[in-house]
């Protein structure tokens, strides 16, 4: 250690290389995966989160859900994801181009968010994510900040809360979405992992099965 | 390496120490701070786990953004203060001379905590940005990297201005830390806000941040410490210290590329999880050779070395649980369970801020010239410190082990698991308090010292031009 310049250097070396391998080298890999062009229905997959969605990415990151809740099912055979009915297919990295900033999360002490609309048999809906955000459970805090409690001016908001015994407002008052709820649902509702692209499909268990290898 | 193995010399200050008595007192004394602060907040998320509706009515302590303050208030307020202010004092007194620019490292000290407060207020209000381990707000990021230069530059100097030509294992963690910080950082920066890369790249490059913030920043200070201290307490030699060089550069090395272990089974490359458990198997040898180095501190002494003890043990526990976490078979239980942050309570917790507190409080009486006065508090905090681990530790690894049959080889609802998870979550609270509790001592018997050293300084200032008139 007694050349001081090699000494800087030798450290500099040692963290460019593990920066340019892990994070250039997986950006060479991934940076440019495009979208998959299906020609049996016209469409390129993933689509573009609708706009409302695409702010409710933001909603979703500055309230730190990602602290509780993954977006990242895994392939069948490692864990259980599969048995919780959260996608049919591991999460693949072009999921994700069209995310402004994935959210994957590190914990489950919530369920994952992939396909929460499409999840069969108890798909989620719009008004179902409203009364959890509001309500909160015995699992998951409430967000009443969201919501904004008001007179019922003429008619009844279209973006009102549909509330039932304790926590229904008096009469005469509505609990409406604010705009950031409206996002946020949208954005929940949006994150899907619908479309089966060549690279998510598992290994086939045997090669000799393959058609390929039948010829 | 002359002290005698007793306490701290009393009253004397090398005239090293003197003039960077105030900058190192300033770090110190902010660290503590942001310690308590990053506790109370860790108090509150804990508190969240087993109630979630607590305090969730408040938009800036709702889980998530509570989460994203304590992260940030224990890795940038308390151990990158503590840190860099062991790392200025060693390289100084090792370096052979005073330290220099001495200003800058206050005013970066100054600016990097006003940027950090600025950064809680700006997560408490959601301009946090979304990264685990990189939260503070995009907009001050450079203003951090650049009062971290100003902070990190008396450091540097002394490395680049030493007199002797020979070094030692402290002044290599210390120097490489302060140097290295700044680098890595811009670059993820450069790739996550400036320029963002597309789709689950940024997870990679935001994991690969944090796990440089820990291996090639804040460990390294901390190692510093223990290698600093621990000669000077024992008054012997390190054994097996020809091969310190060794611990290093694979820490340095290697380091870094062991954060795709929290990347396994996700949307990532295969060969990154693969890197990691290479990585982890190569940092066996690290830790290895610092078990060799320190393994005096398991015959007693002195209150710091019983700090450096408690952190050495939990740092090669977490080695060892990293490098077993790593493969893919022992992964698929533990991840995104509890028991990541079980570890993560070990490694930052048990192994970092134990080696922190064991240079700060061998640090003290040396800057100030006076030991502490109020020792059963510090020895107080030591207890409570290490019960409010040992607590912690235990209790999420309970949770989380149950977390972990409930989760992956069941199909029970959430609640359900949460209700089950009660009562080590309790515990885990009650952890949590013992660390809060034990670190308001240590910052009440840090303040109490620190003023009365103060009032003697200024006592004595004032006794002079007295003295002169008569």
């Amino acid at each position: 250690m007694k050349n001081r310049p090699l000494f800087l250097l030798g450290l500099f070396l040692a963290v460019l290389t593990s920066w340019a391998g892990f994070v250039l080298g997986s950006h060479g890999q991934l940076g440019s995966l495009t979208p998959f062009f299906d020609e049996a229905d016209g469409q390129s997959h993933p689509a573009r989160l609708p706009g409302l969605a695409a702010r409710g990415q933001l909603v979703y990151a500055d309230l730190g859900c990602v602290a509780c809740h993954t977006q990242q099912v895994r392939r069948p055979g490692f864990g259980n994801d599969q048995a919780r009915g959260w996608g049919e297919r591991q999460s693949v990295a072009r999921d994700y181009i069209f995310h402004a900033q994935p959210q994957l999360g590190a914990s489950r002490l919530g369920p994952d968010l992939m396909n929460l609309a499409g999840r069969n048999p108890q798909a989620a809906s719009a008004d179902d994510l409203h009364r959890l955000l509001y309500t909160g459970s015995a699992a998951h805090p409430a967000f009443p900040f969201l919501y904004e409690t008001r007179e019922i001016a003429g008619e009844s908001s279209r973006h009102a809360v549909r509330l039932t015994g304790t926590t229904a407002p008096k009469a005469g008052s509505e609990v409406v979405a604010t705009e950031r709820a409206q996002t946020l649902v949208a954005y929940l509702l949006n994150v899907n992992t619908g479309f089966e692209f060549p690279e998510a499909r598992p290994l086939p268990a045997k090669s000799a099965a393959s058609p390929e290898a039948t010829k | 390496m002359s002290h005698p193995p007793s306490q701290a010399p009393a009253a004397e200050v090398s005239p090293f120490d003197a003039p960077a008595r105030w900058p190192l007192a300033l770090l110190a004394g902010s660290a503590l701070g942001w310690l308590v602060l990053s506790s109370l907040l860790a108090l509150v998320t804990a508190i969240q786990l087993h109630t979630p509706s607590f305090l969730a009515d408040c938009s800036a302590l709702t889980h998530g953004r509570a989460q994203a303050a304590r992260e940030t208030a224990f890795l940038y307020g308390w151990a990158g203060n503590a840190g860099v202010g062991l790392g200025l004092w060693i390289l100084g007194r090792l370096g052979g001379n005073p330290l220099r620019a001495l200003n800058w490292a206050v005013v970066g000290t100054v600016f990097w905590n006003l940027g950090l407060l600025a950064g809680m207020v700006g997560i408490a209000t959601g301009s946090m940005t979304g990264f685990a381990g990189l939260q503070v707000p995009r907009a001050l990021q450079p203003v951090l990297v650049a009062a971290f230069c100003a902070m990190a530059l008396p450091g540097v100097l002394a490395w680049a201005g030493r007199k002797r030509e020979g070094t030692y294992a402290a002044q290599w963690y210390a120097a490489a830390a302060l140097f290295l910080l700044p680098w890595f950082w811009t670059a993820t920066q450069a790739v996550l806000l400036w320029s963002p890369l597309r789709g689950v790249v940024q997870t990679v490059a935001a994991s690969w941040h944090t796990q440089s913030l820990v291996s090639l920043w804040l460990m390294p200070l901390a190692l510093a410490a223990a290698y600093f201290i621990v000669p000077k307490q024992t008054g012997k030699l390190l054994p097996g210290y020809e091969s310190a060089p060794l611990a290093f550069w694979t820490l340095i090395v290697a380091g870094g590329w062991t954060f795709g272990r929290h990347l396994i089974g996700g949307p990532f490359p295969a060969w990154i999880p693969t890197m990691a458990v290479v990585a982890q198997c190569l940092l066996l040898f690290h830790f290895l050779v610092v078990a060799l180095n320190f393994r005096q501190l398991f015959a007693g002494g002195s209150l710091t070395l019983q700090y450096l003890r408690f952190g050495l043990v939990a740092y090669l526990l977490t080695g060892l649980l990293e490098t077993i976490t790593s493969f893919r078979g022992a992964a698929v239980h533990t991840q995104f369970t509890l028991l990541v942050p079980a570890r993560e309570q070990l490694a930052l917790q048990g192994a970092l801020s134990m080696f922190l507190f064991g240079g700060l409080v061998y640090q003290f009486p040396r800057i100030f010239g006076r030991d502490w006065t109020l020792p059963t508090f510090v020895s107080g905090h030591h207890s409570l410190y290490m019960l409010g681990v040992v607590i912690s530790v235990l209790s999420l690894s309970w949770a989380g082990l149950a977390q972990d049959a409930l989760l992956n080889h069941s199909q029970t609802p959430f609640a359900e698991i949460l209700a089950q998870l009660k009562t080590p979550l309790l515990l885990h609270t009650a952890g949590q308090f013992a660390l809060l509790a034990g670190n308001l001592l240590l910052l009440f018997a840090f303040l109490r010292s620190a003023a009365a050293s103060c009032c003697r300084e200024e006592g004595a200032v004032a006794l002079r031009p007295a003295s002169s008139a008569s």
